[in-house]
């Protein structure tokens, strides 16, 4: 089930080898060089790339990417051989020349749109061009190396810790760059950019390598992930623009990891779970000390919290029961039919149609912000002389959430509830026969996936500052489940990476906007027929994906045997 | 009793054309044992065919002889659809985990609205208008207007071509179920893929015909649905969609009979309930509500439908 | 080497109290009747043969017996108890099971897989299994040594952490008995054990199925390898056609004429069905 785009025969790449090595060096050469050239005539676009030995932006991209290359090469033969003899470099270096040509080619077509023509690109751009080129066909005929065990690979524990420190801080500079960019086609560069760094070290085996560091070191990956995330808003000035779009991922990413417990853990699909973030969205409004709120007791924000995760809950425990009778398609459109009354409901209970309490399509407006003890998190606060704004409040807040959230996914995850869950997944009936308490387990994914939500409905319904029915279409639960799909069922991270790109590419692409959601359509199509597993999936998960795969089962055990050892 | 009367020519009408498209579900359920949930967009896409075709050829005339053609042009539009649907989306898929086919029902399903909302008045060479609002549906002499009433009960013309649209396809559609070759390779597959394999049936055609049937009768579905509401847009599928999936599995998914009676059905007591359920949970806001809550009460306490399924507990 | 060796166990069966009874079991599937009017009991340590020709309703009775099925009469009942009719209740009350065809969790290691078997006899829930106090840490290691244990008592000790789909055909079939060991059951019941196993891992099979017995616990074998079945078991109930042909020591059931003339057609139809 693997796809590969066809490749040259091994006679050819033998033939050649000798050619290949040198051209992809010059190439990988020239085009770190590049970086210090002009690209433009014009100093106005893509902040000022006229400048010669003055690299900005996408000059640097291209450098980095240059110097990959070049350290890729001198890993084959060379000085650095000694390096990796683990590192599959000829397949690294063929996939990062294929984003090398890819990231060329989008800055050239930047430069020839927003200058106006072909002609506005400098002397640099189109070494640049040059140097992809002979990376691309040069790399083609670097012949694959006999490969060293990937445990010998070891290096002192520090030397481990000091890659997660850098790589995260790599994570944390880009980021903030990517959210900085106002430019569209610096947004888009900078994505190709990381796509192509991604697709050499992906290939080379270096993320596999990663992969089994931070397997060492869950904890430091772990706390470094949150000092990332914490420290996010402190590279923001005060300001609030990106801040918003973060909480705005936050909170869909708190709801996609639930999502992923019941759809990732416990293999049920839930097409309706947008109700439950909703449940307690309309909770958190209904007792909230705006003027619309319909409930007139107004407990501490913690209380109000929990009751909207039990509300959720029992939500969740009621579109459960039917998985007693019921599984599989059809439990999936009792979700979306119960995803769908509450959304009429929600729409109806406005004193005419039912009760008073949601105020039909008006919804409930003029939310208060939160307020806990003298904290508002409306209000300005001031950190170390950096202004941290009323979105900065709600990350914090949320980013403990998520990491609550997180915490519950892992533990259920590796736990007796967890081999209970990936037994059912692999076979029901073996699962209640060897006495796993099936339907109580799908039970309790439902109801604890829906508790979750209903914590972040909370949460958002003040941040938003108003609720209201069509915030909760049907649409909403795709793009959750979508989130999942794309990142990987079963994984946080999958899950985070899904929900940030979802999140954050029409904040970004607004020229994108319009055909957002035709794209997506097509992206959930595209990644069940490639990569159903999703983009960081999880080894089980693929497993079960690629069931008559058995070179892949003995890769995944190898793994499994190296993290156990 | 007139209310009732009324209201039960309505619950007909509707459930009628709830059937037609049921039964698409149904036979494609039948045989691969899909719940093709893109279904809806098939429908959605048929009634766009018929605008087109008398928007391509006839606009601004109103006379009967027309509608057939218009037919036509929803069915191909329709039968197009399902079979590249099935071709490029759904065949790959067969023998993944049953997550997969419908996530990318969910995904064609989404692409399919968003591709007619976007770029139904781009199409090359006509000048259809854009489908971002409602467009009017043309108004065909002899299907417009009240055909007759009877004791204070008013009966469409449009209703009673939506009614005699699937008397006509249940009829043609037994006749070919039961009398055909073609038909009863169908039946033979639904019952055993890899036997029928091995008798000399090509299965993957029968699933393309199954797609293909299913997508004619939701294209007359969607003649129908645009005729009765004198209007059209690119949201149609989704709800009248779901309500099919539910006249389905009320009926007994994987049962063709069942999907007729179960849109019947669920036709019947949504008009019903719209005018019966008293105080404020009565009247058209709730009718939907109670339409799912139906198939939520059905599917727990009688997974297999009135008529009984051909499979009752699929993983 | 097994039969030698197992002999002098065979003969002196530690027989202990009626561990399971099923009392007049009858199994009908509309005008069908797949079981009429079974009877079997089962003591402590003893190991229990069920043949009888395709058809003859061993895997329905079998059903029935594992609460797959209720049966249309009759009851069954462990340690005097009846059986509640539903497969997760019937392993808590201390009755477990193979597979005729593995159903193993295949993408689990084995040490999973056996772990799976523990559930039912631990109780973490999903407060203790977030907050993992000491309870959870004590109840979570002796899983994993039970499980352990298990592996090592059928032979897969060293191939703990392997993928279950990557384990060669007889390791699956002696990792799905430890996965019903870990249930701490007190009878359990294998569904031809010996399918598609070479004469080798057949007398390991048997080997295994012994030291289980003398562990205390009453085994039921349906089997079609005859030999096997007469090597192995202290009693043997030959089902034809939904009854009871006959229920004996291997050796009277062995020379009984109806019992080879069953088989001889039932065996020849076989082959000429297969053929």
């Amino acid at each position: 089930m693997r796809y590969a785009l066809p490749t040259l025969s091994d006679e050819t790449r033998a033939k050649h080898a000798a050619k290949g090595w040198p051209l992809a060096l010059l190439g990988s050469a020239l085009l770190l060089v590049s970086g210090l050239l002009s690209w433009s005539y014009d100093d106005r676009i893509l902040g000022d790339i006229s400048i010669r030995f003055w690299p900005v932006g996408v000059q640097i991209m291209a450098m980095v990417l240059g110097a990959l290359g070049v350290a890729f090469a001198l890993m084959d033969r060379g000085p650095l051989r000694r390096v990796g003899n683990w590192l599959d470099v000829a397949l690294g270096l063929r996939a990062l020349s294929t984003g090398v040509l890819v990231f060329v080619a989008l800055v050239l077509a930047a430069i020839a749109t927003e200058a106006g023509g072909l002609v506005n690109v400098n002397e640099g751009g189109w070494i640049a061009l040059v140097g992809a080129l002979l990376m691309f066909v040069g790399s083609r005929f670097v012949p694959q190396r006999e490969l060293g065990q990937m445990h010998s690979a070891r290096i002192p524990g520090w030397a481990e810790i000091l890659v997660i420190a850098l790589s995260m801080a790599a994570v944390l500079f880009l980021a903030a760059y990517l959210l900085n960019q106002d430019d569209a086609w610096l947004f888009v560069l900078g994505l190709a950019f990381i796509i192509a760094l991604s697709m050499g070290l992906a290939r080379s085996g270096f993320f596999t390598w990663f992969g089994h560091v931070a397997q060492r070191h869950k904890h430091v990956l772990t706390l470094a992930a949150f000092a990332v995330a914490f420290l996010f808003p402190f590279t923001q000035n005060g300001s609030d623009a990106n801040m918003s779009i973060a909480t705005q991922v936050l909170i869909f990413a708190a709801t996609a990891i639930g999502l992923n417990i019941v759809v990732g853990l416990a293999g049920l699909l839930d097409l309706g779970y947008i109700a439950f973030l909703g449940s307690g969205a309309y909770i958190g409004a209904m007792m909230s000390n705006s003027a619309f709120a319909t409930i007139g007791w107004k407990p501490p924000f913690l209380v109000t919290m929990l009751i909207g995760a039990i509300v959720a809950s029992i939500f969740g425990l009621i579109i459960g029961s039917p998985t007693l009778r019921v599984s599989g398609d059809y439990l999936a459109i009792v979700t979306l039919a119960f995803g769908e009354i509450f959304r009429l409901a929600m729409f109806n209970l406005d004193g005419n149609n039912g009760p008073k309490l949601t105020n039909g399509p008006n919804g409930i407006p003029g939310i208060p912000d939160l307020q806990i003890g003298s904290f508002n998190f409306g209000d300005t606060h001031n950190v170390f002389g950096i202004p941290l704004g009323r979105f900065s409040n709600y990350y914090f807040i949320l980013l403990l959430l998520i990491g609550f959230i997180i915490l519950v996914f892992t533990r259920l995850n590796n736990s007796r509830i967890g081999r209970g869950w990936v037994a059912i997944r692999e076979d029901e009936r073996a699962a209640e026969a060897m006495g796993v308490n099936v339907f109580g387990l799908k039970l309790l994914a439902f109801a604890g996936g829906a508790f979750l939500a209903g914590l972040a409905g909370t949460i958002k319904a003040h941040q938003d500052s108003a609720v209201s029915p069509d915030q909760y279409l049907f649409l909403e639960s795709a793009f959750l489940l979508a989130a999942v799909v794309l990142g990987g069922m079963g994984t946080i991270a999958g899950v985070l990476i899904g929900a940030t790109i979802l999140k954050l590419m029409p904040e970004k692409l607004r020229f994108f906007s319009e055909y957002r959601l035709l794209l997506f359509g097509l992206l959930l199509v595209l990644m069940m027929r490639f990569r159903p597993e999703g983009l960081v999936a999880s080894r089980r998960r693929q497993l079960e994906f690629h069931d008559e795969d058995e070179s892949l089962a003995e890769e995944v055990e190898d793994w499994h045997l190296e993290d156990v050892r | 009793m007139d209310t009732f009367a009324q209201q039960l020519v309505n619950g007909l009408t509707l459930g009628s054309l709830y059937a037609l498209i049921a039964v698409g579900y149904t036979v494609v359920y039948g045989i691969v044992q899909l719940i093709n949930f893109a279904h809806g967009e098939v429908f959605m896409i048929g009634a766009f065919g018929a605008l087109s075709t008398y928007l391509l050829l006839f606009q601004g005339q109103t006379s009967l002889w027309i509608l057939p053609v218009m037919i036509i042009g929803a069915v191909i539009a329709s039968v197009a659809t399902a079979v590249i649907m099935e071709r490029v989306a759904y065949r790959p898929l067969r023998g993944a985990p049953r997550l997969a086919p419908l996530i990318t029902a969910i995904g064609i399903s989404v692409f399919l609205q968003e591709f007619v909302r976007l770029f139904y008045d781009k199409i090359p060479g006509t000048n259809f208008p854009s489908a971002k609002q409602r467009i009017p549906f043309p108004r065909i002499e002899g299907v417009t207007g009240t055909a007759f009433e009877a004791g204070g009960v008013v009966v469409q013309k449009s209703a009673l071509f939506t009614i005699g649209c699937l008397i006509m396809c249940a009829a043609l559609l037994w006749y070919f179920i039961n009398r055909t070759k073609l038909g009863h390779a169908m039946q033979a597959v639904s019952q055993d893929p890899d036997t029928a394999r091995l008798m000399g049936i090509n299965v993957d055609r029968i699933i393309v015909v199954a797609f293909a049937l299913g997508a004619a009768l939701a294209a007359i579905a969607g003649v129908a649905q645009g005729l009765q509401n004198a209007n059209i847009n690119f949201k149609i599928g989704f709800t009248a969609g779901l309500k099919a999936f539910t006249a389905a599995v009320l009926g007994g998914i994987g049962n063709i009979q069942g999907a007729v009676v179960g849109g019947l059905v669920l036709g019947v007591v949504e008009a019903l309930a719209t005018q019966y359920v008293p105080g404020q949970f009565g009247g058209s806001a709730w009718k939907d509500v109670w339409a799912f809550a139906l198939l939520i009460i059905v599917l727990v306490f009688r997974p297999q439908g009135l008529l009984g399924a051909k499979v009752v507990d699929r993983a | 080497m097994s039969t030698a060796a197992t002999a002098p166990q065979r003969t002196a069966p530690a027989i202990g109290a009626p561990v399971v009874e099923a009392r007049g079991v009858v199994m009908r599937f509309g005008g069908l009747v797949a079981v009429n009017n079974v009877d079997l009991t089962v003591h402590e340590g003893e190991i229990v043969g069920l043949i009888g020709p395709n058809g003859a309703g061993k895997t329905t009775f079998f059903n029935c017996l594992t609460g797959m099925y209720k049966p249309t009469e009759g009851q069954v009942t462990l340690s005097g108890e009846t059986l509640p009719p539903k497969p997760r209740r019937v392993v808590t009350a201390g009755m477990a099971r193979t597979f005729q065809n593995i159903r193993l969790f295949s993408n689990m290691t084995s040490l999973e897989n056996v772990m799976v078997g523990r559930y039912c006899r631990t109780s973490a829930g999903p407060l203790t299994s977030i907050l993992r106090g000491p309870k959870y840490k004590r109840e979570e290691a002796a899983t994993r040594e039970r499980a352990q244990e298990l592996l090592d008592f059928v032979g897969l000790g060293d191939k703990a952490e392997h993928l279950s789909r990557n384990l060669p055909y007889g390791d699956q079939r002696r990792l799905e008995i430890a996965r019903a060991l870990a249930t701490d059951p007190k009878v359990i019941l294998l569904d031809e054990p010996t399918a598609g196993m070479n004469p080798q891992e057949t007398r390991q099979a048997s080997d295994l199925i012994f030291r289980i017995r003398d562990m205390g616990i009453a085994v039921v074998v349906i089997e079609h390898d005859m030999r096997f079945i007469f090597n192995l078991c202290d009693r043997v109930l030959c089902l034809v056609r939904g009854e009871t042909l006959i229920e004996g020591s291997p050796a009277e059931v062995q020379s009984d004429p109806r019992v080879i003339e069953a088989y001889i057609g039932g065996g020849t139809d076989d082959e000429e069905e297969q053929a």
